[in-house]
């Protein structure tokens, strides 16, 4: 039984702290506490455990707009954060964990601001018929987290760009997105803030968890504080490191095929990557070019290499493709480098 | 529900089949899956990789969840099951014929039920 409630607001708003943050309070949450916490992202793509980066989002754009790409621990499909967006995650052990009642905080919340709200069979929260939160959910070592995205004035332009991809090239497993409708909550309720909608928030999460939060301890005030002793930033920090780290995001075991092609003065060619782990695992070649031995020498030259777009071009400098006239070895390699350079990630 | 007797249970929801004393399938159980839900992604360890009784040897994400599924053995993964990876419906649809893992040179395990057992354990924990 929830007998205490712990509240904390994120300082940060980058993507990778807030998600090593969330993880800690998810493993550190105590029998019987209940912890909310609210946070936001600057422009991020937050892709599911199990979904392909590539296929969900427009990484290259992101990136040179400034946002940054994160692969949460839970499930689910691609969702875009920015400052328009209020994120909520429920810590809580497994014999407390119950959608119902985390969802109930959230509903409760929106219906007081006068915004009719209900859930979805497909773990969304809708008004009006159109998306303003989506969820998602973890069970891990008995501790759960139950988090959520809250539409409240975000950039829908910007979310269409980003996670409008062009997965036609893209043979992947893992888990896709499911398209929604959208709404901003500011659109049902004109002039609706962040701090506004916090406090919606928590003052829901007080009266769904009724008296159980007026423990001994904290007869006084709604929400025990939440650390006995300060937070360990030294274990977020370790999680922090693991969630940004290239291998997290982009090497996982998920593999994917992806298939490039260009005509060039000197022929045809097709590149088809098999990468799993972040590694080349094979690659098929295809070329009607003159260069008999061209399609077989890239294969050799690229397999085994990470999928990394500088990794590519390195191999590719130390190729011979077209052995008996060097001019058109260069003229080869500095063609298919641009084709690298255009469709392979940094 | 159905739970054959030739298993035995772990109170984390996986069955254990033994092929001899040291080698072991291990899968999770009907009640698991129907509780999980529709699964959609499984995340297997890798040949050769240990697993310790008691400690998550991979995931599975359903549409409620990323869910860990625990071993109850302590031992070496000989295999995988990798159709799962392509079909993780299989483990919904045919529980006791999707096994994820076999492990080898097991050293020790944790303390299995039998199938009835196995059935009143479930049902006072639902209580």
């Amino acid at each position: 039984m929830v007998r205490r409630l712990s509240v904390y607001e994120a300082e940060s708003t980058d993507p990778y702290r807030n998600l090593a943050v969330e993880e800690y309070l998810t493993y550190h949450v105590q029998p019987s506490e209940c912890v909310l916490y609210l946070w936001q992202n600057q422009r991020t793509v937050v892709i599911g455990k199990n979904q392909n980066a590539w296929k969900e989002c427009n990484i290259e754009l992101l990136e040179a707009e400034g946002g940054h790409l994160a692969r949460r621990t839970s499930g689910g499909g691609a969702v875009f954060h920015d400052l328009g967006n209020l994120n909520f995650s429920f810590c809580v052990r497994e014999e407390d964990y119950s959608v119902e009642r985390q969802s109930e905080v959230i509903l409760r919340a929106v219906k007081s601001l006068g915004i009719p709200a209900q859930r979805t069979g497909r773990n969304d929260i809708v008004a009006d018929g159109r998306k303003f939160s989506g969820n998602a959910f973890l069970k891990s070592k008995g501790c759960c987290c139950h988090h959520g995205t809250l539409l409240i004035g975000v950039d829908q332009q910007q979310m269409g760009r980003y996670l409008n991809v062009s997965p036609e090239k893209l043979r992947a497993k893992g888990v896709d997105s499911v398209r929604a409708r959208t709404v901003n909550l500011r659109e049902l309720l004109p002039g609706l803030g962040v701090a506004q909608m916090k406090e919606a928030l928590l003052r829901s999460f007080s009266e769904v968890y009724g008296a159980r939060c007026a423990d001994a301890e904290t007869e006084n005030q709604a929400f025990s504080p939440l650390f006995a002793d300060r937070p360990d930033w030294e274990e977020i920090a370790q999680y922090e490191r693991r969630l940004s780290s290239w291998e997290w995001k982009y090497g996982r075991k998920l593999p994917f095929e992806y298939t490039v092609s260009q005509r060039f003065p000197w022929g045809g060619i097709e590149l088809c990557f098999h990468v799993n782990g972040g590694v080349i695992q094979e690659i098929k070649v295809y070329s009607d070019a003159m260069q008999e031995q061209l399609a077989r020498r890239l294969e050799e030259c690229m397999k085994g290499c990470a999928y990394r777009r500088n990794a590519l071009l390195a191999r590719l400098k130390e190729a011979r493709l077209d052995r008996e006239n060097e001019e058109a070895d260069r003229q080869i390699r500095s063609d298919i480098g641009r084709l690298i350079l255009r469709e392979v990630m940094k | 529900m159905k739970h054959p007797e030739n298993l035995v249970y772990s109170r984390s929801h996986e069955w254990v089949k033994f092929i001899d004393e040291t080698t072991a399938l291990i899968g999770i159980t009907d009640y698991a899956q129907d509780a999980l839900g529709d699964l959609v992604f499984v995340n297997l360890p890798e040949v050769g990789d240990e697993v310790t009784s008691g400690e998550p040897f991979g995931d599975v994400e359903s549409v409620k969840a990323v869910s860990d599924i625990f071993s109850p053995v302590t031992g070496t993964v000989a295999q995988i099951n990798e159709d799962l990876l392509d079909a993780p419906e299989n483990l919904n649809e045919d529980p006791y014929g999707a096994w994820m893992i076999r492990v080898e040179h097991i050293t020790d395990k944790e303390e299995l039920l039998d199938a009835a057992a196995y059935i009143a354990f479930y049902e006072s924990e639902e209580e």
